[in-house]
């Protein structure tokens, strides 16, 4: 339970903080930090307007989008608190409940019969079909290290005195917060900042929605970006802390990873979008490596 | 009962003498009765746990007999499931052909529909050499005739002798393995003779040649060209039995002849899953890029056969190194993604079948917008396509559920190879996933969704009911395997165990299970939580309909500038370009031609192993021969002449004692 | 701390597959002076304390300041092209590299040797086969020189691996060789690129007639 009202709350600050960080660097005048809120508030009070063209398919893949985001939340511990539902292979099922609310934004993006739509479909559907190995070699070297499968037996297994645990982190943390980043449509991916049809990739999709569906994928955004940032605060929170201390860190460590995404984004450059797929490719080739990181510190792999 | 059996089969030649319009009927209660029996025995032999043995009929002095074991008893259920469905649809499929083709064509086609029913039941329960091959080569037989229903189509035709062609080369191999068994052991020619050989023997050699066999049945790749052409050329129903169960005999071939294997299975289990990996990776590639969607979904067929691969290689290689978790599991997300498939494959080649009869084009470019036209269909499609691509909440996702855990249960436990042939399975599992999703999201899409993309789309309608039926009936097993999973762990762990694996590793999933029936659960009622909510607060407020955001451009039909299928295929076809061999065709703008003037533009794809491994040894062979056809004059005084010269020869020969 | 610095020398190794531009090349070749530096810092204990500051200078000087130097003044003088494009698409040159990787690692294990320290024969074989992948791959000598330099980074980690102490002739060979083939190349690519317009290899081919 205490996980999921973290990473809710965490979940409202989350893109107001990166709206913040990126006004300060460009010397603009910062929006206040619940402005994201105030606008799905807004949102929740119109009325909207559906295409002639779309099927029963458009009014229902914003919902179902939104129950996949927040189920997965239900999945994911925080230190020492599981999560509400937990089983034996659950990040499996985790990766493809994801799966799903992608299936359906996607061919609701195709039902408008838009262009544009179309567009940012084939490209989230790659990006996102390249990205999954890099997730699960990762929650595979997790596995192979601990002998556990869940979620939380995984990360209550993790802490153990190894200079090579340090890289595995650090290694874990890089390549989460970049599939974080192509999850999302940030950058280098994408840029959420022109709103130009012809780089865009989440954005565009979403292009047609309105009113109560708009509203409801903006939270399930903030909720994914609050996933990952969840998962990556669990390499660092140790279970052996008191509750309070892990509950400071855990949202000192989600206000640092808004941060580091404003950072980010204002400083980095999108990449052209056809080098995209092989930059991805290379997220999967990192967490290959942490998967030998892992086969070395578990004496498979024998070095003297 | 089995008296009964016998009987009905005799029955089948009664089927000439019927009447056009009773002739379906007399066929559909032919069916009722056979699925009865069998199935009676199945249930039988899995509730007991015993093999249940029947004798049949006498045979060249010995009697055969019909032996069912738990293994046997799966397959039939699953035979018995698909062709049920099959029948029930191909009523309402067969309709515009009943004015095109006399009496004897629609008792023949119905003939052999009962004989491809009765030969695979039978492929499955007899264990003598001989009859098995008879029985092998029926069962080719009947789903050639099936294949070439559409005569009228001179394509057709060469399809179905080819498809004839690469079925006996599978039998050849066959033939070829067992009496090489039978002569080195000296065993009766009998399945359960071979594992006398292979107790002495080193096992992969042999086992090479059945997999290659029965491998052509079932559709791996290098060995697969025979499905994409076959496929689409037959009628739906008739796809949908072929791709739900006819290849999965191959899968039983290799599974029982595993069956007997005891001894050095490391090599076999790796080569099963190399086989595998590939064919999946480049099954659901090349089954991207294809415009007829019956191609397309024939190369899922191939990828699914893969996936199915996959969890038997990791079950041997389970075996092989001693981790039963990783052995129970593999096999069983194995097995059970056997049943699935024919399912979800089935209802997909019904439900483009019923797309097919109602616009008359299999290409997907020419369709669009059908599910305002033909809701329940693409409702019915939809459910088969989110099965397929392995999302919860249902049956695809079980299957590749049990294998993902038996991987990465044992992955703390194997050696260091093992562990990294286990890395490149999840991940190629991953990756398979992820092109699945990416296939089914565009023919979806460009079947069902966005405006229509040309005028065949205008006369479609909603198909009758008959053929929504067996829709119904596979979208119900769909959701139940998805939704409740703990129904099958007592029945998979009877089948596994006949495999010599301790099945404590399913027992174990048990509770796994019950937390993902309760997150689907969970799902669907904060689905219908935001329905209500959304309703509510819609009621309140204006809902308007307009056209979609165009950008402010109004100059033309909205379909103009909508993503077609070959542009949401683009970018994937780029990154796989040396695999899926795609052609374009098309003449380029000149630099003076101010208004251009009207283009085409066509793409085609090509299978490079047929290319390779086919089309050019044939065409080289074929040019070979022509030049030695120069002897054939076809006059007699030159063949009188070929006759003198060998009789000199033959003189010669002996006079200087060399003969 | 040593495993540290080998596993981002792989990390390293993929960056290498996915670049295209050729500031990136030089960049992360100071970038794997600095690792080299970091490796030798913590393994090396049993040698004199001269030698030892000496390898460390070396490393830290040479490959991770004055090198990258060089090569960019180079780069700047031909005004080379941003983007090199290599013969096969960077994506299987990723999968290719990580495969490189894995045979590394299994190669070591299957030949289980007592004699050679292991830690550092993986990686360094990775690195020698990985250069030459690289210098086969690109098609402009400059992307050759850079190739070079990875696979005499690799040669010094396999130093490091068949000895613990390492001796000076070792470390003055490999010295010589870097400073030898970097200022001859870069001198003949100065000239050349005076006389001629480009520095591809297809065309340098045609010098010999």
């Amino acid at each position: 339970m205490i996980s999921l009202l973290l990473i809710l709350i965490s979940s409202l600050f989350f893109v107001g903080i990166i709206v913040k960080v990126k006004a300060k660097i460009a010397a603009r005048k910062m929006p206040p930090v619940l402005q994201p809120v105030y606008d799905v508030i807004r949102l929740f009070k119109k009325g909207a307007v559906y295409s002639q063209t779309t099927s029963v398919i458009f009014k229902i893949a914003p919902l179902v989008y939104f129950s996949s985001v927040f189920l997965a939340v239900l999945f994911i511990p925080i230190g020492s608190n599981e999560g509400l539902l937990s089983f034996e292979g659950d990040f499996v099922f985790f990766a493809y409940l994801l799966g799903i609310g992608k299936f359906m934004t996607i061919i609701s993006a195709m039902d408008t019969g838009s262009g544009f739509e179309g567009m940012g479909a084939n490209r989230e559907a790659l990006y996102s079909m390249l990205a999954e190995p890099a997730f699960f070699i990762i929650a595979g070297s997790m596995a192979l290290f601990t002998d556990n499968i869940s979620f939380h037996d995984l990360f209550l297994h993790l802490k153990q005195d190894a200079d090579l645990y340090y890289i595995i982190g650090i290694a874990s943390t890089y390549v989460l917060v970049y599939i974080a980043m192509v999850e999302n449509s940030r950058m280098p991916i994408d840029d959420p900042k022109t709103h130009l049809e012809l780089t865009m990739v989440h954005e565009v999709m979403i292009l047609d929605n309105s009113g109560f569906d708009l509203g409801l994928i903006h939270i399930a955004t903030w909720l994914k970006f609050s996933i990952y940032g969840a998962l990556i605060s669990n390499f660092i929170i140790s279970n052996s802390w008191n509750l309070y201390w892990q509950i400071a860190v855990f949202l000192g460590i989600q206000f640092a990873f808004s941060t580091i995404v404003g950072i980010l984004e204002s400083f980095r450059a999108r990449n052209k979008i056809e080098k995209n797929p092989q930059w991805i490719i290379m997220l999967s080739a990192i967490s290959i490596v942490v998967f030998l990181t892992v086969l070395i510190i578990t004496q498979k792999i024998i070095l003297n | 009962m089995i008296i009964l059996f016998k009987i009905a089969i005799i029955f089948t030649f009664v089927l000439f003498i019927f009447p056009k319009q009773f002739q379906y009927y007399f066929g559909l209660i032919l069916h009722l009765v056979i699925i009865s029996i069998s199935g009676i025995w199945a249930v039988k032999t899995l509730i007991l746990s015993s093999k249940l043995t029947l004798p049949f009929i006498p045979f060249l002095g010995n009697n055969l007999s019909i032996e069912i074991d738990q293994l046997s008893a799966f397959f039939i259920l699953v035979i018995d499931f698909t062709m049920l469905t099959g029948i029930i649809y191909a009523k309402g499929y067969l309709q515009p052909y009943f004015h095109k083709k006399n009496k004897i064509e629609m008792a023949w086609h119905f003939f052999n529909f009962l004989w491809l029913h009765i030969s695979m039941l039978l492929v499955v329960s007899i264990r003598d050499v001989l009859p098995f091959l008879i029985i092998w080569e029926i069962m080719s037989l009947s789903s050639f005739f099936l294949v070439i229903f559409e005569t009228e189509k001179e394509e057709t035709i060469k399809i179905g002798i080819k498809y004839l062609i690469q079925m006996h080369i599978g039998v050849a191999f066959l033939m070829a393995a067992f009496i090489y068994a039978y002569v080195s052991s000296g065993e009766t020619l009998n399945f359960d003779g071979l594992s006398v050989y292979f107790a002495s023997h080193n096992p992969f050699g042999l086992f090479m040649l059945f997999f290659i066999g029965f491998g052509i049945k079932a559709g791996f790749i290098p060995l697969h060209s025979w499905l994409p052409h076959a496929h689409p050329a037959a009628p739906s129903h008739v796809s949908g039995v072929m791709s739900g169960v006819m290849i999965k005999m191959g899968i039983y071939g290799i599974l029982r002849v595993l069956m007997y294997i005891h001894h050095d299975l490391f090599n076999i289990g790796l080569f099963i899953l190399i086989m595998s990996l590939i064919s999946g990776l480049i099954g659901v590639s090349l089954a991207i890029v294809q415009h007829d969607v019956k191609k397309l979904l024939a190369y899922h067929s191939i990828e699914n056969i893969g996936i199915i691969g996959i969890g038997i290689g990791l079950g041997v290689i389970g075996l092989a190194k001693n981790i039963p978790v990783l052995a129970a599991l593999g096999f069983g997300g194995g097995i059970l993604h056997i049943l699935n498939h024919s399912l979800f494959k089935s209802l997909l080649f019904y439900t483009a079948g019923s797309v097919y009869k109602q616009t008359h084009t299999r290409n997907i470019e020419q369709l669009g917008g059908l599910i305002k036209k033909m809701p329940k269909t693409a409702l019915f499609f939809l459910l088969g396509a989110i099965a397929i691509s392995g999302l919860p909440p249902f049956n695809g996702f079980i299957s590749e559920f049990l294998i993902y855990s038996g991987i990465f249960k044992s992955l703390h436990s194997a050696g260091l190879f093992t562990d990294i042939v286990l890395m490149f399975s999840f991940a190629g599992l991953a990756i398979i996933g992820g092109l699945a999703l990416f296939c089914f999201t565009k023919v979806f899409s460009v079947i069902f969704l966005g405006t229509t993309r040309s005028s065949k789309v205008e006369h479609a309608t909603e198909v009758n009911s008959s053929m929504l039926i067996p829709d119904f009936i596979i979208g119900f097993m769909i959701i139940i395997i998805g939704f409740v999973p703990v129904i099958f762990v007592h029945p998979l762990s009877q089948i596994i165990g006949s495999f010599f694996i301790e099945t404590t590793a399913i027992h174990q999933m048990i509770s796994t299970f019950n937390n993902i029936s309760l997150s689907s659960g969970v799902f669907i009622i904060i689905i219908g939580l935001l329905w209500a909510l959304r309703s509510w607060q819609q009621k309140r407020q204006t809902i308007k309909e307009d056209k979609t955001w165009a950008c402010a451009y109004t100059g033309a039909n909205p379909a103009v500038h909508q993503y077609t299928a070959t542009s949401y295929a683009d970018n994937f076809r780029q990154l796989s370009s040396k695999i899926v061999n795609v052609k374009k065709d098309f003449k380029d703008f000149d630099e003076t031609e101010i208004f251009p003037k009207k283009r085409k533009f066509e793409t085609h794809s090509s299978d490079i192993f047929e290319n390779y491994l086919i089309t050019i040894p044939s065409d080289r062979i074929l040019a070979f021969l022509e030049k030695i056809a120069v002897f054939q004059t076809g006059k007699i005084q030159h063949y009188l002449l070929y006759a003198l010269l060998f009789l000199a020869l033959i003189f010669l020969l002996t006079f200087l004692n060399l003969i | 701390m040593t495993y540290l610095f080998i596993i981002l020398y792989t990390i390293t190794l993929i960056y290498f597959a996915l670049s295209e531009r050729v500031k990136k090349f030089v960049w992360l070749l100071s970038i794997q002076g600095f690792i080299l530096f970091g490796i030798a810092f913590f393994s090396l204990h049993k040698i004199k304390i001269f030698d030892f500051i000496f390898i460390l200078a070396e490393t830290i000087l040479v490959k991770s300041l004055i090198v990258p130097w060089f090569l960019n003044k180079v780069r700047k003088h031909n005004h080379l092209k941003r983007v090199q494009e290599t013969s096969v698409p960077v994506s299987y040159s990723l999968i290719i590299v990580v495969m490189i990787l894995l045979f590394s690692f299994l190669f070591n294990n299957f030949l289980n040797s007592n004699y050679i320290h292991t830690k550092y024969f993986t990686v360094s074989f990775a690195s020698i086969l990985f250069g030459i992948y690289f210098i086969i791959i690109h098609k402009n000598i400059f992307s050759h020189v850079v190739g070079y330099l990875i696979i005499e980074n690799g040669t010094f980690l396999l130093s490091l691996a068949v000895g613990s102490v390492m001796p000076m002739m070792v470390n003055l060979a490999i010295l010589l060789d870097i400073l030898m083939g970097v200022l001859v190349l870069g001198v003949f690519i100065n000239r050349i690129g005076d006389a001629f317009e480009s520095t591809k290899i297809d065309k340098l081919s045609k010098l010999k007639d």
